[in-house]
């Protein structure tokens, strides 16, 4: 008889074949990235006295002022307009950058506009046409149409090629893509658009923080002030919509809405060319560039534009790369941990139907909360640093990737006698679903590096810290450069997570992001 | 009831129009188009501008809108792009909107803000009280700024910092945070989040006064040498727009304004002259610790 | 009855499967020491009396249920060890996650080895074939160690001569069994008695002896 392996990881001889071998080591190897980060999290608690200020926020929490409903309907009404008309035009262009996503340029641009945080996205388009209505649904609709390419035409490309094969030679690639592709992945495109939809009314609440007339708008200035109860009830206002959207989102009356919106908020823009021409001509250039009028210009120009760039790498995208990646992949571990110890909450495998319910109700809850909301009560609870970041991230990736996973298990069938808690949880449930979790978490991945620009009032100097304070002092020089730098990261995490879905055989899942 | 045009408004038709016009009126430019942040209390904003709104309504004789915005890059941007022609700035975001918008100009400020200042706040835990002199023992600490763009909760008091221990923020504390809120600044350093804070003096004052403050757990270190603040700054394009003499008919307006409950929302005591050259210190202290680059 | 005279009892019991009535006024006892085969067409209810009979001494029984719905990431081990989850404690099940335990890892190696699969002892199920999956399924149901055997189908997957050597296996493991099988010969050659569905009532019950392959024919209508 053999020795026991060194099982599961250790040791792969013996005829241990293992199916989920590939992702344990990838787990364990995220694990072990993380572990080694750790002496550079500047993670530590210090706390004096965070209960008055708690207690506030947890009053206003229990007591939520619905006083002024005509500013709550309308900051709803607008978040709404903003999520639809900036999600419609993000399916469009996602189903057109789709067709050729065959095409490595396209699919390479796709990458780069979804690589960018629907919040840069707005501060570009507010430079460029002001606070208009247009540029808060351009925000929207950019990162969200190369996530749709990217979902559509992975779905595409799943799509069970026999019928394909079965149509006369000669057919045409359009012909052949509207009469046995789409009808194929028609299904899971729907499902996905409309998991998407809630995203986007999400975001649209968030780019209230910047000054669009959002509920975010109002919840910002709230939070802000201190004034619980007013900021309780736009939460609970913006919880209310998502819980409900399974009701109110028909799909016969998703045309309704959308005119609706947009007579609503009429995407109009005025643009000044004077500022447009100034803005790519002047503004993003970098600044020792400016100067340069004719050939005689360059050389001097080009040799201070190197100590600038020097200085840039070394005192703001070093550490925001640096501070960024460990940041992201903390936060990414602890999402996977939150992610299972939540899904049970609304899987039908754990429970029933009112416990089901509540569960629900508490994932919707924990992953509307703005991370800027989050982050501010883990800051009380535990000072500044890198904690409350982590925190933060990972209750709220969790709580959407707990979601997923949780609708995900709602398709396994256990035998009569399986084993029930904790047992269940491992053994029946959980090898049975990490294929799906794994794929869902390297998605996500993607996602927390953008989200780690939120979190400046931390201190923790990110790239997206960096690019804020860039557009703050109005250099768009600097914050274009961090804002490619951004761009170009969240690249490569998204082609590395990409190979590592493929290698251990991950099929992409949709309802992923 | 001279203030308000029309007096059955509520607040809810304030807030209505307020978004109205921030998006279909706006775009067009169509009224003479201001905007505040004023340095505390951000709620309420429509309801409270609106009443100034209707004052230079009628002092002008031209339709006059505000709109919220929501931080101080918000307004610049609002300004540069034409959206507003007027704005109640900042120090710092007044010098900012001024160079990006060529030939505007500042033409009153807070009777106040001529001689603005910020107090270095300490959370008791510190064991660091006030000594008349500069707080030397701040250093160590772990430190929060307020929002990036404030003159009173960034600028001056980085400033002053910088030139006393002659290093940057970052590496004279063991964290620096920014607030992003002269109110968050308080709480926190109250609560003991970060041991050391820097808040505009009137905010502070206001606060204490409300009760807000509890003493017994933070309390003020130093306060900054004076320096000037907020102000009005005005495009140089309106004369052409509105007609000439308009540019004077608003600094006219705005410093003969009076009454209590126009001023409050502020709040300032009263409104007095200002021009570019007076903002000229807090440009240099802005190129000197990087906030801006050099003309 | 306070002797275990009578394991199983059901007197003149309606049965439904997914709110249908499948099983009208059945009538029937099982004594420890007895091997019942449940015969029937598909659809005549064996399934439905099986899962209902389980219930009555759901902790006596090892069940081996017609999907042997293993857990396919986990390896053969791990999905035979899982018989006995509900009696050792659970930190002890997660600790065998990460490392076998050394004392179920030599009783569920001999158990394998018994059903021919000693050698993918560390090979997830999700690479077994389905009559290896059936073997597992068979693994799990000895490694419970309960007196009583209950399967649907269990050797339905494998060929004629594996079914006839693990069924044997299985009858010998166990004091008492039920089995639904659809193979007569099966049936006669390890029961002792014989249990017919047909119409939703049970037409025949009686020991193996006194019916014949012929008469048992009958109801598997061609």
């Amino acid at each position: 008889m053999n020795l026991p392996p060194l099982y599961p990881f250790l040791r792969s001889g013996f005829r241990v074949q293992r199916s989920a071998q590939g992702m344990l080591r990838t787990c364990l190897l995220f694990v072990v990235l993380a572990l080694l980060c750790l002496p550079w999290a500047d993670i530590s608690v210090t706390t004096r006295d965070p209960w008055l200020e708690l207690s506030r926020l947890g009053w206003g929490l229990l007591t939520p002022d619905f006083g002024r409903p005509g500013e709550l309907i309308l900051a709803l009404a607008n978040t709404l307009a903003f999520a639809l008309q900036g999600v419609a035009l993000g399916v469009v262009g996602g189903f057109l950058l789709a067709l050729g996503y065959r095409f490595a340029l396209i699919r390479r641009f796709s990458a780069f506009i979804r690589a960018i945080h629907e919040l840069f996205w707005a501060l570009l388009f507010i430079q460029l046409m002001g606070l208009s209505p247009l540029a808060g649904v351009l925000a929207i609709a950019i990162p969200y149409a190369g996530t749709f390419a990217k979902i559509y035409g992975e779905l595409f490309e799943e799509v069970d090629p026999s019928a394909w094969q079965a149509l006369p030679s000669g057919t045409g690639y359009l012909s052949g893509f509207f009469y046995t592709l789409l009808p194929q992945a028609l299904r899971p495109m729907m499902i996905y658009t409309s998991y998407r939809l809630e995203c986007g009314i999400r975001s649209s609440a968030v780019l209230g923080f910047i000054g669009l007339p959002t509920i975010g708008f109002f919840l910002e200035t709230a939070l802000k002030q201190g004034l619980y109860s007013e900021a309780a009830a736009l939460f609970y206002a913006l919880v209310l919509v998502i819980v409900t959207m399974r009701w109110w989102l028909q799909r016969r009356l998703v045309l309704f809405y959308l005119i609706a919106a947009l007579v609503w908020l009429p995407p109009k823009v005025s643009l000044d060319t004077a500022l447009v021409v100034r803005f790519f001509t002047e503004d993003i250039v970098p600044s020792p560039l400016r100067s340069i009028q004719g050939w005689s210009d360059v050389l001097p120009a080009l040799e201070r534009f190197w100590p600038w760039l020097n200085q840039l790498w070394q005192q703001q995208m070093w550490a925001g790369l640096t501070h960024t990646m460990i940041l992201a992949l903390l936060a990414l571990v602890c999402t996977s941990v939150i992610t299972l110890l939540w899904f049970p909450l609304i899987s039908p495998l754990f429970g029933g139907r009112w416990r089901q319910a509540g569960g629900h109700v508490f994932l919707v809850w924990m992953r509307s909360a703005p991370e800027y909301l989050l982050a501010f009560v883990g800051l009380l609870l535990w000072g500044p640093s890198m904690l409350p970041a982590i925190v933060a991230l990972a209750l709220h990736n969790g709580a959407i990737i707990a979601h997923l996973v949780g609708r995900y298990s709602e398709g396994i069938r256990l035998r009569e006698d399986a084993a029930t808690g904790i047992n269940r949880h491992f053994y029946e449930v959980l090898p049975r679903i990490f294929r799906p979790f794994m794929a869902f978490t390297l998605y996500r991945f993607e996602i927390i590096m953008r989200e780690t620009a939120m979190l400046g009032i931390l201190g923790i100097p990110t790239l997206g810290f960096y690019i804020d304070s860039a557009f703050s002092e109005f250099r768009f020089d600097r914050a274009l450069l961090l804002l490619l730098l951004t761009a170009m990261l969240n690249m490569l995490v998204d082609g590395m997570a990409r190979s590592l879905r493929q290698r251990l055989h991950l099929s992409s899942q949709p309802e992923s992001l | 009831m001279m203030f308000i045009r029309k007096p059955k408004a509520t607040a809810c038709r304030l807030a209505v129009a307020a978004f109205v016009s921030l998006f279909a009126g706006l775009v067009h430019a169509a009224s003479f188009t201001f905007t505040a942040i004023p340095d505390q209390d951000e709620s309420r904003l429509t309801e409270r501008f609106g009443k100034v709104a209707g004052y230079l309504s009628e002092q002008l004789g031209v339709e006059v809108t505000y709109i919220p915005v929501k931080s101080y890059p918000a307004a610049v941007t609002a300004f540069r792009n034409n959206q507003v022609q007027l704005a109640w700035f900042g120090g710092l975001s007044g010098v900012q909107a001024r160079k990006l918008v060529p030939g505007s100009e500042a033409i009153a400020q807070g009777a106040e803000d001529t001689a603005f200042k910020s107090y270095v706040i300490a959370h008791v835990s510190t064991g660091l009280s006030a000594s008349g002199g500069f707080p030397e023992g701040i250093a160590g600490k772990s430190f929060t700024f307020g929002s990036k763009g404030s003159t009173s909760g960034r600028l001056m008091p980085e400033y002053y910092i910088r030139s006393h221990f002659n290093k940057s923020p970052e590496q004279i504390f063991s964290r620096v945070g920014f607030s992003g809120d002269h109110s968050r600044t308080i709480a926190l350093v109250q609560a003991g989040t970060y041991e050391v804070g820097v808040v505009n003096y009137s905010v502070w004052d206001d606060e204490l006064k409300q009760g807000l403050v509890d003493p017994a757990k933070v309390r003020v270190l130093w306060t900054t040498p004076e320096y000037p603040d907020y102000q009005w700054s005005i495009r140089g394009d309106v004369d052409a727009t509105y007609g000439q003499g308009f540019k004077a008919k608003v600094r006219k307006a705005l410093l003969e304004m009076s009454a209590p409950e126009l001023l409050q929302a502020f709040p300032r005591s009263a409104f007095v002259p200002a021009s570019n050259s007076d903002y000229a210190p807090i440009e240099s202290t802005a190129v000197s610790i990087g906030l801006m680059d050099a003309p | 009855m306070n002797s275990p005279a009578v394991l199983f009892q059901m007197e003149g019991t309606s049965l439904a499967y997914q709110g249908r009535e499948v099983l009208r006024d059945i009538r029937l006892r099982v004594s420890p020491g007895e091997k019942v085969a449940l015969l029937g067409a598909s659809g005549a209810g064996k399934s439905t009396l099986l899962r209902q009979l389980r219930l009555q001494q759901a902790t006596q029984v090892a069940w081996c249920p017609q999907q042997p719905g293993l857990v396919p990431m986990l390896s053969v081990y791990h999905n035979i060890y899982m018989g006995r989850l509900d009696v050792i404690p659970w930190w002890k099940n997660l600790a065998n996650l990460v490392y076998p335990n050394p004392v179920a890892r030599t009783a569920i190696a001999a158990i394998a080895s018994q059903l021919g699969i000693g050698d993918q002892l560390f090979t997830s199920a999700d690479r077994l074939s389905g009559g290896q999956q059936s073997r597992v399924s068979l693994g799990r149901a000895l490694y419970q160690r309960r007196p009583v055997f209950m399967g649907d189908e269990p050797v339905s997957a494998l060929d004629e001569r594996q079914a006839d050597q693990l069924l044997g296996l299985m009858m010998q493991q166990h004091e008492t069994a039920v089995v639904a099988l659809h193979d007569v010969a099966l049936a006669m050659r390890h029961c002792t008695r014989i249990v017919g569905l047909e119409h939703g009532r049970i037409q025949l019950d009686c020991p193996v002896s006194e019916t014949s392959e012929q008469a048992l024919l009958a109801f598997y209508p061609q």
